[in-house]
């Protein structure tokens, strides 16, 4: 009986996830049917030329991105979570995020800031991935030393809110001595956007997700045991120092690849793991990871979805709609449950 | 021939990050057999925890040798000793999310593939573990809503799906009622018994322990570790050893600890196990001495003293500590 509520659910997600998938894309300014959609992707045959320049090049690789960042920012926030056994956990809360934006500030502020030869414009998609990679890893690191020590909530949100301003700072120090271009292409970058991201950039960010998405697979089970604390996880065999490292290398490449492309997306991270528990009522993460997944993917649809319409020709920045999306949720998490019971 | 699972020569423990470097327990020797549950006591602070971790394989021994099942126990990988040992700790468990049946699986995971797919010999030992802790109708509760004891008896279910041949408890019955308490203990030596268990279980329940335990291991401060049948302790009077200081001895009629008494002078007629209560009453109120002697009449409870009837053990209690007083 529980198993077939798991099932419907699931079904019904990946149902919500095909309707905001379509409504992602018909919608913005120009308004296209999704049944000329369907009957483009499919026969090749569109009403206007213009449509399917809009559709192919613009929306599509959006709403592709938006699936991806969803994915994988809630992914990262399932396992530091559980990792940390802290409900307050998420990329962007623990700074993973601004990690990567350090990596990409340096990336593109270092060379002109320091008067070394700018690394020029042609900055390719790899390079800006590697960098934020490895800022959110490095940051990563340095929290996962922290929350070794403490368990406590509040003291790892302190330190993870500080080195996220630390990290600011840093580069606020690095746009103060930078030039224009190069401070013009941060600037923009630190809005972040789902949109502008050519066909190659998405397939590099959806090589990288997949490539994220790999350690938690094959983790799967510990997570499970890591629920019961780190000593009940390493009696069962689990070797929790081997799992850090899993997670270490998934959330930065998921949270610091998206982070490098999309810019920092708030909310999404630590929101979703929690309305994937409160709607399929377990610990499993068998059951979790799946289930987050999907709900990521749809909650940043939607949330794009959202920031096309008012106007209908310009775009909120994602950044503010999941924020608004998102504070509530975790707001009222924080005020109608017990955190712990929910875990 | 009993076979010993567990068998420790002059073990000496410490932690070597710690300055001065000194260690924790020194030259400790016991054993622990199969089909027996074994309680090991000790007061706070005597490295009953140290103690755990080095059979837990996390703290190497300095000297001497910790053996399980025929092997150093730090010959052991990390998955290896979770086949042969299972855990119940002290420390509480978080996800209140999970059910029962969810929380007894995972006791199966160092048996389980990479994905944890439960196949139908794991789902029968689930389902066993559940049946011998007799919380089978909990098995779709969540943690979150049940009971303290329900919990504990959930864990130890989750430690036999685990299907090691020892199993270490500690404190599981800390924070628990009377009734649970006894409950769990007798559950664990039931378990030690059918199941061919070799248990090992940390408490301060010294009265629950004598009535279960097949096996004591005493640790006092400064003192070497002493191993025996209760009654053994009992009879040639080592449990007192570990009782602090001189104020406490361990009564051998009663098999409960008392405050050494400084020869009472009470003097009762009637009932004695009435008077035995009264008695209680009286010395906790702090008297021990009695000019006169206190007649019990057993039909409607009254008691007499100095021409005084009391119907209420207080109010005689009350009565004595006012004229001693005044």
């Amino acid at each position: 009986m529980k198993n077939s509520r798991t099932t419907i659910l699931f079904f019904a997600a990946i149902l919500a996830l095909i309707f905001s998938f379509l409504l992602n894309i018909s919608l913005g300014s120009v308004s296209i049917y999704p049944d000329e959609i369907l009957e483009g992707l499919l026969i090749g045959d569109w009403i206007k030329t213009s449509h399917a320049q809009i559709i192919l090049n613009y929306r599509l690789p959006k709403a592709l991105v938006a699936m991806l960042a969803g994915i994988g920012l809630s992914l990262s926030g399932l396992q530091m979570q559980t990792f940390f056994r802290n409900p307050l956990a998420g990329p962007f809360v623990l700074g993973i995020s601004s990690g990567a934006g350090l990596g990409v500030a340096l990336l593109m502020l270092a060379g002109s800031a320091f008067g070394i030869a700018a690394l020029g414009s042609g900055l390719s998609a790899w390079a800006i991935v590697g960098a934020g990679t490895i800022g959110a890893g490095l940051v990563m690191i340095l929290v996962s030393l922290v929350a070794w020590r403490v368990q406590d909530s509040m003291t790892l949100l302190i330190v993870g809110l500080m080195f996220g301003s630390a990290v600011s700072a840093v580069v606020s120090v690095l746009s103060y001595f930078s030039g224009a271009d190069a401070l013009k292409l941060f600037t923009v970058w630190s809005m972040g956007s789902l949109g502008g991201l050519a066909w190659p950039q998405v397939l590099v960010l959806s090589s990288v997700v997949l490539i994220g998405i790999f350690p938690i697979i094959f983790s799967v089970k510990s997570f499970n045991a890591m629920l019961l604390g780190e000593r009940y996880a390493k009696s069962m065999g689990v070797n929790p120092v081997y799992l850090r490292w899993m997670m270490i290398l998934s959330t930065g490449l998921l949270a610091g690849s998206i982070t490098s492309f999309c810019g920092p997306i708030a909310f999404i991270g630590i929101a979703v793991p929690h309305l994937s528990r409160i709607i399929w009522k377990t610990a499993d993460h068998r059951i979790l990871f799946p289930g987050t997944a999907l709900l990521g993917a749809i909650l940043l649809l939607l949330c794009d979805v959202i920031g096309q319409l008012p106007g209908s020709a310009q775009t909120l920045p994602i950044n503010a709609v999941t924020s608004l999306v998102g504070a509530p949720i975790v707001i009222g998490l924080v005020l109608k449950r017990n955190f712990s019971k929910e875990f | 021939m009993k076979k010993a699972t567990i068998i420790a020569k002059n073990l000496t423990l410490g932690y070597s990050n710690r300055k001065p470097k000194k260690a924790v327990l020194e030259n400790l020797s016991f054993q622990l057999f199969e089909n027996e549950l074994t309680c090991l006591l000790g007061p706070n602070g005597v490295g009953k925890s140290t103690l755990i971790k080095a059979i837990l394989g996390q703290l190497k021994s300095w000297e001497g040798e910790l053996i399980l099942n025929g092997r150093d126990v730090q010959s052991f990988s990390n998955s290896e000793l979770s086949k042969a040992l299972s855990v119940v700790l002290s420390e509480p468990v978080l996800p209140g999310n999970m059910t029962v049946g969810q929380l007894v699986a995972l006791g199966r995971i160092p048996h389980t593939g990479w994905t944890g797919r439960l196949d139908a010999h794991d789902r029968d030992l689930v389902e066993n573990a559940l049946y011998l802790t007799k919380i089978e109708y909990l098995k779709d509760e969540r943690l979150s809503e049940i009971s303290d004891g329900q919990r504990q008896k959930a864990m130890i279910a989750r430690a036999l799906a685990q299907d090691g041949r020892v199993m270490v408890l500690d404190e599981p019955t800390a924070h628990l009622d009377l009734v649970n308490r006894y409950q769990i203990m007798h559950l664990l030596r039931d378990i030690a018994k059918k199941q061919r268990k070799s248990i090992l279980v940390v408490t301060h329940d010294l009265e629950i322990a004598l009535e279960t335990a097949d096996r004591l291991l005493l640790l006092g401060t400064d003192l070497p570790l002493i191993s025996g049948l209760p009654e053994d302790l009992v009879v040639t009077g080592q449990l007192d050893r570990i009782l602090p200081g001189d104020e406490f001895l361990f009564n051998i009629e009663k098999g409960k600890i008392e405050q050494k008494k400084t020869m009472s002078k009470l003097i009762f007629e009637g009932n004695p196990t009435v008077s035995f209560w009264v008695k209680k009453a009286i010395e906790k109120a702090g008297i021990r001495e009695l000019e006169h002697p206190v007649f019990i009449s057993e039909g409607d409870f009254t008691l007499f003293y100095l021409d005084q009837e009391f119907h209420r053990i207080g109010e005689l209690v009350d009565f004595i500590f006012d004229q001693k007083s005044s």
